[in-house]
């Protein structure tokens, strides 16, 4: 009878550990995916996609400051005088901090805007929470690397 | 005896067992397991519970006063203060783009005591909660005199809250200057 009890504790320790452990590298990989996704979309200006992706309290802070919501930040991306050519997210770390997932990361931009050339390298911070088995983006910034 | 009958109500004495004082061990026993069992089965549901009731409540104006106190210990150069603030496994991202961890953002304030700094924050500082994580948005301006030379500016900034072991925690903090 005590190794049954015992047995059974023991079930019960990985059982209540297993929804830490076991699913967070897949959801590591999920929250992964879903970066690379925005980058391809904001690349192809794939609104509806983006859209998806984001919380509709999303704050989004832009690499010069300025603060947008999720209207403003969707028609950032679908700007007539904008245009991406390479998109590309890297050095990415997941980090589970509660109900969140905290992407930080490198951001490499290439385009124009208004027939003006530019080429960027930002750090970004991206907040996500899982919402009716969703991860949707809630907030997100980004700052210019300097050096 | 009769106190571990009504812990296991809804129990029934195993068929063949006699109502005698030598019985009555293994029937504690088995009401023994079946409290076992409810104490497993209230530990499986723990990660399950809502977070809702694991957050804090009143967080949001703690939030904002635990992010006065860090302008205020960043400005003094409150080592100890900011200590309490941050989780030891902060990362803090620069104006500059670089990557701060805790030990080398205490370090930076370290050697920056003695400036003449003015931090001020803008009121429309926002709290979202969910559950026990919180992300503050928020807008400061800096005024200081650092090396013999003013400087001003102003950003913006997202510091990610987990509450921890009864109290918040700073877990990652960002600020990007407002581009002229």
């Amino acid at each position: 009878m005590q190794m049954f009890s015992r047995a059974l504790l023991v079930l019960a320790c990985i059982a209540a550990s297993a929804p830490m452990a076991w699913p967070q590298e897949s959801q590591r990989n999920r929250i992964l995916a879903l970066e690379n996704a925005w980058d391809r979309a904001v690349q192809q200006k794939d609104v509806k996609v983006v859209d998806l992706l984001m919380a509709d309290e999303l704050v989004y802070i832009d690499f010069d400051g300025r603060i947008m919501n999720k209207t403003q930040y969707l028609a950032s991306i679908g700007e007539p005088q904008l245009r991406i050519e390479h998109v590309i997210s890297g050095s990415m770390q997941v980090q589970f901090r509660g109900e969140t997932a905290i992407v930080i990361g490198v951001y490499q931009e290439k385009g124009a805007r208004r027939a003006k050339p530019f080429m960027r390298r930002e750090r970004f911070v991206d907040t996500w929470i899982e919402r009716n088995g969703l991860w949707l983006c809630v907030a997100s910034q980004s700052t210019l690397i300097l050096h | 005896m009769t106190h571990h009958h009504r812990r296991c109500g809804g129990s029934r004495p195993t068929e063949g067992l006699k109502p005698a004082a030598a019985n009555a061990d293994v029937i504690s026993g088995i009401c023994l397991m079946r409290i076992k069992l409810r104490v497993i089965f209230v530990v499986c549901l723990l990660p399950l519970l809502p977070s809702a009731q694991r957050a804090d409540p009143g967080g949001s104006s703690k939030l904002l006063a635990l992010e006065n106190s860090w302008d205020q210990a960043e400005e003094r150069g409150d080592i100890h203060a900011l200590d309490l603030i941050f989780d030891d496994s902060m990362i803090y991202i620069d104006e500059d783009g670089s990557l701060l961890t805790k030990a080398q953002f205490l370090d930076r304030v370290t050697k920056e005591a003695g400036t003449d700094v003015q931090w001020l924050l803008a009121p429309d500082m926002n709290v979202r909660l969910y559950g026990d994580t919180a992300v503050v948005v928020g807008r400061y301006s800096y005024r200081g005199i650092h090396q013999r030379k003013a400087h001003e500016r102003s950003g913006r900034f997202v510091d990610t809250w987990v509450f921890k072991e009864g109290r918040w925690v700073c877990v990652v903090a960002q600020s990007t200057p407002i581009l002229p």
